[in-house]
């Protein structure tokens, strides 16, 4: 077996204290290999999202370790993992968190301005990531002249700026019409097959069904763990 | 790293662009408070240059003595400094004496001085209007001139004799209108007065009876050494001596006060500006935090965000430092309108260094102090929270939610409102205390206006009219700074209050009601403000003020105090009732909750 991408052992974050005390993720032992799609589906509040925060360096967990590429996330500095979230880890969010100022190709390039690449390789690895999600014509528009569906086509090629280690996809698709998931989850399909690591939560069978496994959580633990042995139904339903 | 400064960049400009009237309003508070430092500043330098040139055109004299005694004592009292070391050159002595003026049906104490129609070795005044001195006629000195309304070929009366006024001229031999030096015959007390120069042949004739004064001016080989020279030459007992120095500083007593209320005024604007612009800030803050969530998501570190937000800031501060320079310097000639008893329009250009660095300094401490809290809080933020779009959840006091419940709707919803922001309630406190504490040290400053003896007239005192017009500007730079701390305040208030306002109208309260309850939110918190700014004002003039003080009325700092409280309430009045008539649905549906 492959080297895992992401390592997770007792991981936990609680919430509050005494009585009032949340359990959001409780004692999750997680390992990704290189190249593995796996979607996390559950009910609503069983802590899928701070599950991913966790795994991403976005908060640090009450207790377990969590490694990235053999790294430890929970005691790294929050300058270090600055660093490690713009040079290893891609954010999809659900509600897109693009800059309303910022047109898509300049949206696109933060991440890779941010980590030090001149503004003209910034600006070619833009306009590619652009023509790959479809919105080479796009590029000078502003987020508000964009569909939703669009938006978020941006806010992943923008996770993709800087060839991530790993891309951490929150409900990419909660709010986007079934038109618009469509597109997202071909984007999605293409990446798994490149062989582009990827954790996505998700509500939507759909996206749960390209994955290469599904875990299923309740009150913040894993319940379920499968693999997925066939290939998504929609593949070439639509290509 | 260019990418990195690319960035930076561009999102700065984009945030400016996107937002102008906040960008407006901070440059404008932070230049008030820089122009105001820089007038303070400049006027300094304003009163020192026209000085040095005119010294240096009229061949002014190093040191000046003025024997105590009168007559022939006088003059044996100043020959040895002729001939004391150091000297190398003399004028005079003249002779002078201590008369009453009459021009244009005022009187006034005149320093009548005797010359020659030849132009001294020292001291040789200026004739900047008709001529210089020959029997039967008067040359008045420009600043007197200016202040009685005299001009050449004028008939004036000295000690009742008609001369005609041959011309004016200037002079740095003696401080120019109202410091010429007239010492009371009969007191010997220096009082306020002018200078005019008279044939040499003519002053005894118009002295009359009275004892002549005199007076010898000194060229030093060092005109430096003045002051030592004055020290060595006290063994010699030939009067009061005073050097070029001295002289000038006397000059410059004319914008002391004026300079005074200034500096000290600008340290009040600064600190109303600071809260100004902390208003500002805190209503962006909302905005900001999404951005600041998603920087750090796609891997901005601590720093980075730092910068992005600060970079805008520093560039306001810079922006609003340059234009208070600006205005500052080129407010500075007219306020001291260049003294025309010296020569030379006043020039500011090029401005100290001092002046400059300070009021830079004073931007961006004014900047960067309104800015710090939120900049900070932001780099260390949890990136998951600022991204959830959350504003700082609105704090419960308890204590007042209770206390409220007891209350008429009006003053509960002013209340509650307040109660779920106390810093903007802080704020408010803050702006109309310091309005308060200027216009109560302003009526303060009025008070102590006293008629301005010149002998049997009054005059405009020129020291109170400078000083007079220096409050006017900051009274007006704080009015407008006021004005707009009360509106952003307000505004903010009322985005902010729209959805509990909504609900409250839901649970049926009245339009009425809601906007009364958001005017009672702002007014409650100017309450102390205002009740603390009368002994702060008060207070701040006795601490800067001269030493005897007289009180303006009770009534009118009631007035003042009432006033403030208005205008702040009639400023809120109208956005609230605005924001209070919108339906409620709209209201409930346009902030996220
Ligand atoms: N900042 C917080 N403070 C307290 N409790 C929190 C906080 N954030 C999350 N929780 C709690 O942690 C639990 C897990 O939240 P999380 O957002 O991870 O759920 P989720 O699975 O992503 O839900 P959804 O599908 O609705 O997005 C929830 O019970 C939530 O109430
Ligand atoms: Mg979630």
């Amino acid at each position: 077996m492959t080297e895992s991408v992401l390592r997770a052992r007792g991981l936990t974050r609680r919430y509050g204290r005494g009585s009032g005390m949340v359990r959001a993720v409780d004692e999750v032992d997680l390992s990704v290999p290189a190249g593995e799609s796996l979607a996390i589906m559950g009910p609503s509040g069983c802590g899928k999202s701070t599950l991913l925060h966790l795994l991403g360096g976005l908060q640090r967990p009450t207790a377990g370790r969590v490694w990235l590429a053999g790294r430890r996330l929970d005691t790294m500095s929050e300058r270090s993992l600055a660093r490690l979230r713009r040079d290893s880890v891609g954010f999809v969010f659900q509600s897109f968190h693009l800059m309303d100022e910022l047109t898509a190709v300049e949206n696109v390039e933060l991440a890779a301005l941010l980590a030090g690449r001149s503004p003209r390789q910034a600006r070619r690895r833009a306009g590619y990531l652009l023509d790959r999600v479809g919105l080479a014509d796009r590029a000078d528009h502003l987020p508000s002249a964009l569909s939703g569906g669009q938006r978020q086509r941006v806010a992943v090629a923008r996770a993709l700026s800087n060839e991530p280690l790993v891309v951490l996809a929150d409900e990419p698709t909660g709010n986007l019409d079934s038109a618009a998931t469509l597109e997202i989850l071909r984007l999605f399909e293409d990446l798994r097959t490149e062989g582009q690591t990827l954790v996505v939560v998700t509500h939507d069978s759909r996206i749960a069904a390209i994955a290469d496994r599904m875990i299923t959580m309740r009150d913040g633990a894993f319940a379920d763990d499968s693999r997925l042995a066939v290939t998504a139904p929609v593949h070439g339903g639509w290509r | 790293m260019a990418g990195r400064l690319l960035l930076v960049c561009r999102l700065l400009v984009r945030d400016l662009r996107r937002r102008p009237i906040e960008t407006i309003l901070l440059v404008v508070a932070i230049s008030a408070a820089t122009g105001t430092l820089t007038l303070g500043l400049a006027l300094n330098d304003v009163a020192d240059r026209p000085y040095e040139r005119t010294r240096a055109a009229t061949a002014g004299p190093d040191v000046v003595a003025r024997p105590h005694t009168t007559g022939q004592r006088a003059l044996a009292a100043l020959a040895p400094l002729t001939t004391s070391a150091g000297v190398t050159g003399h004028s005079g002595p003249y002779p002078v004496a201590f008369l009453v003026m009459t021009a244009h049906g005022r009187t006034v104490h005149t320093v009548v001085e005797g010359r020659d129609t030849a132009p001294a070795r020292v001291d040789r005044p200026v004739v900047t209007e008709g001529t210089w001195v020959r029997p039967g006629g008067v040359v008045v000195e420009r600043a007197f001139a200016d202040a009685l309304g005299v001009r050449a070929g004028d008939e004036v009366g000295v000690d009742g004799r008609r001369l005609r006024v041959l011309g004016t001229a200037v002079t740095t031999a003696r401080p120019t209108y109202p410091y010429a030096g007239w010492i009371d015959p009969d007191s010997a007390l220096v009082e306020r007065g002018g200078l005019v120069w008279v044939h040499r042949a003519d002053i005894a004739t118009l002295a009359g009876a009275r004892p002549l004064s005199y007076t010898l001016n000194l060229e030093l080989a060092d005109p430096d050494a003045g002051a030592a020279f004055v020290d060595s030459a006290t063994t010699l007992h030939a009067g009061e001596l005073s050097t070029w120095q001295g002289i000038a500083e006397q000059d410059g007593r004319l914008v002391a006060d004026a300079r005074e209320a200034l500096l000290v005024g600008s340290w009040l604007l600064a600190a109303l500006s600071i809260a100004g612009v902390t208003g500002v800030v805190a209503g962006r803050v909302v905005g900001r935090r999404r951005r600041v969530g998603l920087l750090k998501a796609v891997g901005a570190g601590p720093a980075m965000v730092a910068v992005v937000h600060l970079a805008e800031y520093l560039v306001i501060g810079l922006a609003a430092a340059g234009i208070g320079l600006a205005a500052g310097l080129l407010a500075a000639p007219a306020l001291i309108r260049p003294s025309a008893g010296l020569l030379g329009v006043v020039d500011t250009r090029p401005p100290a260094l001092s002046t400059v660095v300070a009021a830079v300094s004073l931007a961006v401490v004014i900047a960067t102090a309104a800015t710090l809290v939120p900049v900070v809080r932001a780099a260390f933020a949890s990136t998951i929270h600022a991204l959830a779009d959350a504003a700082t959840p609105p704090r419960r006091r308890r204590w007042r939610v209770r206390l409220s419940r007891r209350l008429p709707v009006t003053l509960l919803i002013g209340i509650r409102v307040n109660a779920r922001r106390p810093r903007r309630a802080r704020l408010v406190t803050v702006n109309t205390l310091i309005t308060t504490t200027v216009l109560v040290a302003v009526l303060m400053n009025h008070a102590q206006d006293e008629p301005f003896d010149l002998g049997y007239t009054d005059l405009v005192d020129p020291r109170a009219e400078r000083t007079d017009q220096a409050l006017l500007v900051l009274t007006v730079v704080l009015g407008v700074l006021a004005l707009l701390n009360a509106v952003v305040t307000t505004w903010t208030a009322v985005l902010d209050a729209r959805r509990p306002l909504a609900v409250a109208r839901t649970l049926g309260a009245t339009p009425a009601q809601a906007g009364l309850g958001l005017g009672v939110a702002q007014l409650l918190p100017a309450i102390p403000g205002v009740a603390a700014g009368i002994p702060v004002g008060l207070g701040l003039y006795t601490i800067v003020g001269p030493g005897e003080l007289r009180y303006p009325p009770d009534s009118w700092l009631l007035a003042t105090a009432l006033g403030v409280l208005l205008v702040g309430a009639a400023l809120t009045a109208v956005p609230a009732m605005v924001a209070a008539r919108r339906p409620v649905a709209d209201a409930l549906g346009s902030t996220p909750a």
